[in-house]
Parts: structure tokens; sequence; C-alpha cells
């Protein structure tokens, strides 16, 4: 994607700073009397789970109109994070603020103002996936007309057409995803959560997803995304976070955590835990 | 390999110890009721030693066949969590004679196969007096722990892979209603008969029959050698010995067969339009609403329990006329219990939902909504229910009096038993059947609420709607004005109590929504 004009330096975005204003320094002077709100701002968040630390106090501040990227490896506290940032899970500390509405201290208002796509949380699946649109733009205060207009552009952007009068009980692992997507869209939200959007989707619907996500960051959206795939974080993303062991060991724009090598290089330097692979010969003398 | 297979077995049990305190006192407790029936049933065998063999002969033969069709149905009836289906072992590449004979030993140690055993054994008490008998009744007590074991494991099998899609076992949970149904007018016959005079000739006359088939012949074999019909024993126990021997065949081919086939996907059925949320309004509470009714008609965990809410009072009633009470007076019983179960039904109704209750949360739906929309399928079926069942009964009771009396109660117990469990399943859901899965399998986090919330919110019900049940009792006792007042106080109670309850519920989940995902995501 190219890269977003209006999009301010966000490597440097620590806790204590107000929401960004600010100087820009990789555009030209002309660009830079409109700097970008932020869009999500979290503060110190803290979630222990009896003795175990989740998430060990995560700062990240997410300019709106971008696609933020999250990374880390398995057992990190992404989805742990993704959770309290909306306001599924409780935060032992720290604050969370979308548009600068706080999500724990006043819910109703900041929750209008996402959509959320949870990991490893069911659907209602009993109903078919047209029922399942129309029932989370109802709940989200969409009209009947609205919601039936706009389930018809979300079946056909994400493919589903044929499938929305089939229970979402009996939809494949990729297509439950795309139809939990676009309930997730449905309410035309500001900002997007996203926990694993591309997780056992095929790559022609990710390909349709990404264009929507673009489109829809470039229409002044926000996008927030975790994913264990590199590759496409680093192709999509215009910022991203490496999360590893509940504390963000890196954050910014792209080329810049990316310091000259690939993301997954550096994402393997940072996360550690890469191991030479000597000794087992055993498995190289086949047992018969 | 076998011996491998055995020790996995051993080990899973030994780790089934290696869970929440809770969960072991339910294992214990399970191991206690398995004990329980050992010791009783052994003590009767142990007992029939001492009777005559014409009374022990038909009681053992008759007893022993229904406890090996017991042991084969009940893995069909309750929810399967095959822990050594034949499929986990697929990939290890082992020879299915080996596979099946290890599977088959392994499920040996359970504790319905202790059970068994424990029964066999006695049965060879109660043939010790005659030595030829006794030496029959070992042999007997070996065949028919293994043809229980066996059955049970082809039932389970089978079960575990005919139920395996999900419409399948929408369809077997209403087989089991019905069996349940049909089943009442056979014990209803069954009371008819008088025990005390004719039981032994109506015993002995179906053990003439239970004896000669695969199930009940391994019993009845050393009955007849005790009776002295040594060639009519030693052809038994060969049925019994070629019906194991078959049983350890289909298990082999069931096997060899389950390893190899695909597993099975059900064909999606289409459905047209938007179905409730058609019908409802538009507004949050209507489409919480018309989401509850599609899942009370769709899934099989909602129309089980709505299935059986027709069924408890026509048992009762059948229970009460075998006990001789007059069918009039019984008239009055169903309307009132089956409000009892319908408002009960929905106390755990956030639980049911599992972890897909995040979408009301995400989308910060108010308590208000959320309480009425679930609220609203229980108001549609339990209106109707309570006016024109009230009718029905009051007539077949034959004096319209009543109908006030009988309008009162139920709607006294319908409306406060739905405004308890708007409070109740907000404040304290328990673990649930997950979507999904059958409907008669035990949740995976048991746990130690789960009956004293059933407890607490059945009696609950009950002493709400005191005020009417007392004034309706008065009204038959003392006088009929009574009935006037049991329908006001009723109606009343009923109306308070449901405003209250959804006005505290929604409280209570506007309050606790993180804590009902975080404790729906333990179930």
């Amino acid at each position: 994607m190219d890269q977003n004009p209006a999009e301010p330096d966000a490597s440097t975005a620590v806790a204590a700073r107000p929401p960004a204003r600010k100087p820009r320094v990789r555009k030209p002077a002309a660009e830079r009397q409109k700097p970008k709100e932020v869009a999500l701002s979290i503060r110190g968040l803290v979630k222990r789970f009896d003795s175990r630390i989740a998430v060990a106090g995560i700062d990240l501040e997410v300019p709106a109109g971008t696609l933020y990227g999250i990374v880390g490896p398995n057992g990190a506290g992404k989805t742990t994070t993704l959770s309290m940032v909306t306001g599924l899970l409780k935060p032992d500390a720290g604050s969370v603020a979308v548009h600068g509405t706080d999500v724990w201290s006043d819910p109703v208002a900041a929750k209008r103002k996402f959509g959320v796509l949870p990991d490893q949380l069911r659907l209602f699946d009993r109903l078919t996936g047209g029922q399942l649109l129309y029932y989370s733009g109802v709940l989200r205060g969409l009209d009947k007309n609205a919601v039936r207009l706009r389930s018809a552009d979300l079946a056909a952007a994400f493919g589903l057409e044929d499938s929305l009068d089939r229970l979402v009980a009996d939809y494949s692992a990729g297509m439950s995803k795309k139809i939990a997507i676009a309930a997730a869209m449905i309410h035309s939200p500001r900002l997007l959560v996203l926990d694993e959007p591309f997780e056992s989707v095929d790559p022609v619907s990710s390909a349709n997803i990404i264009e929507i996500l673009q489109r829809y960051a470039k229409a002044g959206g926000t996008v927030v995304l975790s994913s264990h795939t590199m590759n496409l974080i680093e192709r999509v993303c215009d910022s991203v976070a490496i999360i590893v062991n509940g504390s963000v060991l890196a954050q910014g724009r792209m080329a810049d955590v990316r310091a000259g090598s690939t993301l997954e290089e550096r994402f393997v330097e940072l996360a550690g835990g890469r191991r030479a692979a000597e000794g087992m010969e055993w498995l190289h003398k086949f047992s018969d | 390999m076998v011996a491998q297979i055995l020790r996995l077995k051993l080990l899973l049990l030994a780790n089934s110890f290696r869970r929440t305190p809770w969960q072991i006192v339910g294992l214990i407790l399970g191991l206690l009721y398995g004990v329980g029936t050992a010791t009783f049933l052994a003590a009767s065998l142990v007992a029939l030693r001492f009777a005559d063999v014409e009374v022990s002969a038909p009681i053992v033969t008759v007893f022993g066949g229904l406890s090996l069709v017991v042991f084969a149905l009940l893995p069909l009836m309750l929810g399967i969590d095959d822990i050594l289906d034949p499929r986990r072992f697929s990939l290890f590449g082992l020879s299915n004679t080996t596979l099946a004979t290890g599977i088959g030993l392994a499920s040996l140690l359970s504790v319905p196969a202790v059970v068994i055993a424990i029964v066999a054994v006695a049965q060879t008490v109660t043939w010790s007096a005659a030595p030829g008998a006794y030496g029959l009744s070992v042999a007997a007590a070996v065949l028919i722990v293994l043809t229980a074991v066996l059955s049970a494991r082809i039932a389970t099998t089978l079960a575990s892979f005919l139920l395996s899609t999900r419409r399948s076992r929408d369809v077997s949970t209403l087989v089991v209603i019905v069996l349940i149904i049909a089943i009442a007018p056979l014990v209803a016959v069954l009371a008819s008969v008088d025990w005390a005079t004719n039981g032994i000739q109506v015993l002995t006359d179906i053990a003439a029959v239970v004896g000669w088939t695969p199930l009940g012949a391994a019993w009845a074999a050393p009955a007849s050698a005790a009776a002295g019909a040594g060639s009519a024993a030693l052809a038994q126990l060969a049925i019994a010995i070629v019906w194991l021997l078959v049983l350890f065949v289909v298990w082999r081919v069931l096997l060899a067969a389950v390893l190899t086939t695909p597993e099975r996907h059900a064909q999606a059925k289409k459905y047209l339009g938007l179905g409730w949320f058609d019908r409802l309004p538009r507004t949050p509470a209507g489409a919480i609403a018309a989401r509850s009714i599609t899942y009370w008609i769709r899934d099989s965990r909602y129309v089980t329990s709505l299935a059986i809410i027709p069924v408890i009072p026509f048992i009762m009633v059948v229970t009460f006329v075998v006990a001789g009470m007059p069918l009039q007076a019984l008239a009055l019983l169903p309307v009132p219990v089956m409000c009892l179960f319908l408002s009960w039904s929905v106390h755990n109704d956030v639980s049911f939902d599992n972890s897909a209750i995040w979408l009301h949360l995400a989308s910060s739906t108010s308590g208000r909504d959320d309480r009425w929309g679930r609220l609203l399928p229980a108001l549609i079926v339990g209106v109707p229910l309570v006016l024109g069942g009230s009718v029905i009964s009051a007539a077949i009771f034959g004096d319209w009096g009543v109908l006030p009396s009988l309008i009162g109660v139920s709607a006294a117990i319908l409306l406060t038993g739905l405004g308890l469990s708007s409070i109740l399943s907000a404040r304290f859901p328990y673990p649930a059947v997950r979507p999904g899965d059958s409907p008669f399998s035990q949740p995976q986090a048991g746990g130690n609420t789960a009956g004293l919330i059933q407890g607490l919110s059945f009696f609950g019900i009950l002493l709400l709607a005191a005020p009417a049940i007392v004034a309706a009792v008065l009204g038959f006792t003392i006088n009929p004005g009574w009935h006037f007042a049991a329908l006001g106080a009723g109606l009343v109670v009923g109306v308070v109590g449901l405003i209250a309850g959804v006005r505290i519920g929604a409280d209570v989940y506007d309050q606790r929504s993180s804590e009902l995902l975080a404790a729906a995501l333990k179930n």
C-alpha cells in the first residue's frame, strides 16, 4: 500500500504524550498543517492471570487512518491486549481510549466507535450468515433498511452471497472468519480491532479483505490487526508493534521497526527463541 | 502393544483425579454411586442363594438380561466423550486385531465395567449351592463381563461415528425423548401387575424367552443347571459364547471400517430470509428475542428442555393414576407444573450462549434489552399456555369455579419464575452444555454451584408463588371465594415479580458484563 501522506511518525510514541500533536518529519512542510488525531491510545495496560503476568504494562498509540499490525509469538499477550482494548476483558491497570473516549469509564460511547473480531470466541452459529449480520447490525443500533443494504454489500465484498442462507455452524473456518469480519464492519465504526483476521482465510479472500481495509483506512478509518504472518503484516501495515512476553519490544513505522532487514528477521531477532538445528541426527537415519 | 493401551487407559483414569477439587468430588460421587449400585445388586444376588430355584432363576435371568441392554444403550443416551476412540490410534500403524484387543480390554478399566464385574461375581454366589451350576456360573461371569464391555464398546464407537454430524446429534436427542415417552406406559403396565401374587409367574414367562436370547443366555445357563436341565444349560452357554465371538468380530470389522472412513459431513440446509428477525421489532430487544426464538427452535439443547416440559406432567399424572389418585383432580396438575419448568428452564440462559455473548458486550447491549429479549420466547409460549391450558384443565376438572385459581397460580409461577431467572442468569451463570454438544452430556467444567443454583431457583419460584398457591388451596378447602383471591394474588405477585426481576437482572447484567464473558470462557 502507498504510504499514507497524512501519517504522523509514531516511532517515538510513548505513554506520557497527549494525543498526537507531533511534528511531522518525513513529509514536506506543505502537508504538515493537519496532524492526525490518535485513534487508539493504550496506557500502562496490565493483566495478570493468577500469578502469571499476561500483559506487563503496554503503551501504544495508533494514529487515525492507519493499518496497524501487532505481531508476537504464541502466548505473547496479543489476544489479551486486544480483549482489554475492546472492553471484553477487564484490565488490572491502565487505560484505553478510542478517539478520546475511555473504554472502561465510558464503555457505551467508546464501544460505538469500534468494530471487533475476537479470536477464539464463538459466534451465534445457529443463525444463518444473513441473520448474524442483521443481529450484529441491529444490536449496534442500525435500522432495518441500512442493515439489509449493508449486508448485501458485505456479502458481495466477502464472496458470501451464496452462503447467507446457511447456518454459520455449517460454515468452514475461513467463511466463519469472513462473516465475523463483515459483522464487525456493519455499523461503519471508526476503528476496527481484528484479532487474527487472516487465519484460515484463503489467499483470494485475504486479498479482498486487505483491499477493503486499505480503502477503509484511506477514508480515515483505522485498523488494528494481529497476525502470525509477517510477510502479510509487512506488506499491508503502515505501522507495527512487536509484543513479546506481554511487553512492547518495538513499535512505530514499518520502515523504522524493520531497520533495514525484513520484518520477519527483525521479529525473530527481537523475540529470541530461535534455536540452531543441531543434534537430532537420529532423525536423518530413517527407521525403516 | 495391548499392555501399552491398558497402561494408557490407567494413566487417563489416574489423571482424571488431577483436576480441580470439585471435579474430583464429582468423580468420587460417581464412583460411590457405582459402588453403591454394585453393592445393592450383589447383596440381592447373594440373598437369592437362599431362595428356591423357581424364584431365583427367573429373577436373575430377566434382570441380568436387562442389565446388558442398559449397558449397551447407556453410551447412546449419555453424551459420548470416547477417550479411547479408535481413530485416535489411526496414525500409529497398529494392526486392527491388536488395536481391537487393546481397546476392548482397556474398556474393562472403567466404573461401569467394575460394577458389572462385581454383579457377575455375585451371580456365582447365587448358584454356589449346586456344584454343576457353580462351575457354569463362573464361566458365565467371564462371558457376562466381556459381553457387556464389548457391546458398550461397539455402541460407543457406532454412536460417536454416526452422531459426528451436528444434525444427527440433534435428531438423536428427539429419539431419546420419544423413548422416555414410550417407556412411561410400559412402566404403567408393569406397575399394574399384582407382583405379590403373580410376580414370579410373570417373570418366569419372560425368562423363558429372554433366557434363550444372546443377552439373557449367559445368566440363564447356571439357572437351568441348578434347575436340573443340563442340556438346556449347555445350549445356553453355547449361545452366550457364540454371541461373544460375534461381538468381537463385529467390533473388529467396525474398528477397521471406522479407521478408514472419513468423518461424515452433513448436507447444509438452507434457510430463506431472516425468519423471526423479520417478524419482531427491529430494536435490540426485538433482535435478541428473535435470536432466542430461533435458538429455541434450532438448537437441540433448547429443543430438548422444551420437549421435556410436557413430558414431566404426563409422567406425573401416569404415576399418580397408578398410585390410585382420581384422574379428575390430576387435571389441575399439568398447567402449573409446565409453567414451573418453562420459567425455570431459562435460569441459566446466558451460559447457553457460551463465549458468543461477546457480541452483546462489544455492542454494549443494555441489560434491559438483553433480559427482555431472552424472556420473550418464554412469554410467547407461556401466556397462551396459562390461559388456554387453564380453560382446558378446568373443563376436564368439571368445575369452572377453579378457573381463577388455575390462572392465578400458573401466572404467578410463570411470571415470578421468569423474573427470578432473569436475576440468576446474570448473577450466577454456571457451566452449561456447550453449543453443538449433546444435550445429555455433562458440561466439561463441572462446578459446585450448578446444583445449588438449580435448587435455589426451583424452590425460589415456588416460594414467590406461595401467596397464590395458598389462596387456591383455601379455595378448595374452605370457601370457593378464595379462588378469586388466588387470581388477584397471582397476577399481582406475578407482574410485580417479573418487572422487579427484570430490573434487578438488568442492573446486575450491566455491572457484571465482562465477568459474564470470563465465566463463559471457563466453561
